[in-house]
């Protein structure tokens, strides 16, 4: 009775008698394989930053997760179920499963510290478009996204034309250039403080650059993280639709400033399209630390002998594996003493915005963030820094929920005057680089 | 048949024990055929060709790297755990290291008994004495490790499930069994010959012996949780080993 109730609310078409509960079709063989792949030593849910920010409910646990499907598939695939049929699994506990699958950021650190060398990101996130397809997923808000994405090209419901609408006077953008910025949404329409300060350090070092502009997409890595690329094919047309675009201005390298959109011009778009672009897709974290090794970039200001800490955002460290340039980047700067979290690099504690879970389950996205905060607490930090506008707005909201402040304006740097400032190094870049970091309505 | 030669503890029944191993195996290879279809959504062919894509594609290091530094050292979990790594690979290379020996004097036997080769079938098996009983003590010895710990360290034994038991235990039994077995061996010079010379249930107990060996750590793997042991080293090679 509760299982029927269950697949009503949720429009969950009814199994026949006879055949499995779940179905495995869009789950690649190889991840299909890494469930019956994993020893269940724990060592996951040591590092799990969600299991961490939900108090140990064990539900959440990586290894359970593991197990749990394991099961599922060993009811539905196994031995017994061939020579007898599948059993069929309680609506409910595929339901509990699912909802537990959503609470997980696809920060990928069980993956990174697994003695077997499972690739759960992958794992997750193919498990979770299949429970997508049968109408478990995805989870609260998340189910906006194609809606937003597919018809908008962007989650803010803002407007195409008014991509440049941050562009303030003094930035020169090139109509042609052998340098793209690729804004991204977050940086174009909701933390333009980003987006300035991208272009004026770009244009202080010279770098004449050119961007797609009204062209742009959304780069859909929130559909992928979800399990919703397929509806509406979004994500392949994204990437084809951004990349063709980029190739048609002749362009040689892509710069991002979002870890987000950095990783889905990095692994899903070339993934979606079957081929590589025709272009360098870079980070400006590692762009800006091959600009200092040059001698390029003249620091003006200080930060008179502040402590500072880098917050390694998932998809540029773990995804992609970008960990030196930021720490050059920072090095370089003067007048500041940098520390080193505890978790950093491959093992860093994830901000809590990733995987949907932001816009799905935001207390947990804030317990996250706090526990992050606490993090940097605990080395004194200043100044808590990190290279992607979604980290930063959530570390922000850890930093204001820890320490009981206000919430900030996220468009704009962060106070000075806050105990610790959260801001991503590009503004700091800019900053020392004495350049105005005001957006378009400030200045 | 060679006259009454007795394999290892003096199970003279060749045929006996080819016959067991080849059920076994055939077993094993049926699991690992369901297993396969599993993955590759009913086809083992989609299977073979996503690993073998993905083998390729995800190369950071050689394979040879990926089978001796990843599968064979894992370095991996030397990594994380010291402690566990010591335990995991005590276990290993027991296990391992006894399987092999097994599988040579196997061969030997075979040649042997189709008349390929005259060996001196007591002399080869009397050679791998002294290193089987080191590596049975190896295997004793992480097994013990693993035990104590399952009790001892409250976060493991109470995420402890009962398949976890049986691992560690089924594993322990079939070790001490062959123990026993080897003890009660006329010729035998291992500290368990205490036992006292008794070839008639040395034979028995080393059949037993190798009949639960082949069937538990072979044939029962791919239809059980343990299937691990098969499926973690292909994914570490699927996903190109490294660190
Ligand atoms: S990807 Fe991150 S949040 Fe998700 S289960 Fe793994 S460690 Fe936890
Ligand atoms: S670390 Fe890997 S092998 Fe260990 S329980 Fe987690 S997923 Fe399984």
């Amino acid at each position: 009775m509760a299982d029927e109730k269950k697949a009503v609310e949720k429009n969950i078409p009814e199994i026949p008698k006879g055949e499995p509960s779940i179905k495995t079709d869009v789950i690649d063989p190889i991840s299909l394989m890494q469930y019956d792949a994993c020893t269940r030593c724990g060592e996951c849910d040591n590092w799990c930053p969600t299991l961490d920010a939900m108090k140990r409910d064990m539900n959440i646990s990586p290894r359970d997760k593991i197990g749990r499907w394991r099961n599922f598939m060993g009811k539905n695939y196994g031995l017994m179920a061939r020579l007898f049929g599948p059993r069929k699994i309680p609506e409910e506990d595929i339901q509990n499963f699912n909802d537990h699958l959503f609470h997980c950021t696809t920060c990928g650190a069980c993956g990174t510290v697994c003695p077997a060398g499972l690739n759960t990101i992958e794992m997750w996130e193919a498990t979770r478009q299949q429970l997508v397809l049968r109408g478990n997923g995805p989870y609260g808000k998340q189910s906006l996204f194609p809606k937003l994405i597919g018809e908008m090209h962007n989650p803010y419901m803002k407007e195409q034309k008014d991509r440049l609408l941050w562009v303030p006077d003094d930035v020169k953008i090139a109509d042609n250039a052998e340098i793209a910025y690729f804004t991204g949404c977050t940086a174009g329409f909701n933390m333009q403080v980003l987006a300035v300060s991208t272009a004026r350090v770009l244009n202080k070092l010279d770098v004449p650059f050119t961007m797609l502009g009204e062209d742009e997409w959304c780069c859909s890595s929130a559909l992928i993280r979800t399990g919703q690329p397929h509806i509406g094919d979004t994500p392949r047309e994204a990437a084809i639709h951004n990349v063709e675009a980029l190739e048609a201005k002749g362009v040689k390298k892509v710069l991002f400033a979002c870890a987000g959109c950095f990783r889905a011009a990095t692994i899903d778009w070339p993934r979606l399209m079957g081929r590589k672009p025709n272009f360098e897709v870079v980070h400006i974290t590692d762009f800006l630390a091959e600009q200092v090794e040059q001698g390029k970039i003249t620091w003006e200001k200080s930060l008179e002998g502040k402590t500072i800490t880098y917050h390694d955002p998932c998809h540029l460290g773990r995804h992609v594996g970008v960990f030196e340039g930021p720490r050059k980047l920072i090095a370089s700067m003067p007048g500041g003493n940098f520390v080193e979290m505890e978790r950093n690099r491959e093992l860093q504690r994830c901000c809590g915005a990733g995987g949907g879970v932001k816009a799905g389950i935001p207390e947990l996205a804030l317990g996250v963030a706090s526990a992050r905060i606490k993090d940097a607490l605990d080395v004194k930090a200043d100044i808590l820094s990190s290279a992607c506008p979604f980290c930063r707005r959530n570390l922000g909201d850890g930093r204001n929920s820890v320490m009981s402040l206000e919430t900030g304006d996220f468009n704009k740097r962060d106070n000075e005057g806050n105990d610790m400032q959260v801001e991503d190094l590009i503004v700091l870049t800019a900053e020392l680089m004495g350049l105005s970091t005001k957006i378009k309505s400030e200045t | 048949m060679s006259e009454a030669f007795s394999y290892y503890s003096g199970v003279p029944t060749f045929i006996e024990m080819l016959s067991i191993a080849m059920v076994a195996i055939l077993i094993f290879l049926i699991g690992m055929i369901l297993n396969m279809k599993k993955w590759g959504g009913g086809s083992i062919k989609a299977f073979l060709s996503a690993f073998i894509k993905s083998a390729s594609e995800n190369k950071h290091q050689s394979i040879v790297t990926s089978l001796v530094l990843d599968i064979l050292l894992q370095r991996r979990l030397l990594r994380r755990s010291p402690f566990r790594w010591v335990m995991h690979m005590l276990i290993f290379i027991g296990w391992g290291g006894m399987l092999l020996l097994s599988l040579v004097f196997a061969a030997f036997e075979m040649l042997s008994e189709i008349g390929i080769g005259s060996f001196d079938l007591n002399a080869i098996r009397n050679s791998f004495d002294v290193p089987n009983e080191v590596l049975g003590y190896l295997l004793l010895l992480g097994l013990i490790i693993a035990i104590i710990r399952r009790l001892v360290l409250s976060e493991v034994s109470k995420r402890t499930q009962i398949f976890d038991w049986v691992l560690v235990l089924g594993i322990l039994f079939i070790t001490v069994t062959g123990f026993i077995a080897e003890g009660y061996r006329p010729d035998s010079v291992t500290a368990w010959s205490f036992l006292g010379a008794d070839a008639a249930l040395a034979q028995s107990l080393s059949l037993f012996h190798v009949a639960i060996s082949l069937l538990f750590c072979i044939a029962y793997i791919p239809f059980s949780k343990y299937m691990h042991m098969i499926a973690a080293p292909l994914t570490i090679i699927a996903n190109g080993g490294g660190e």
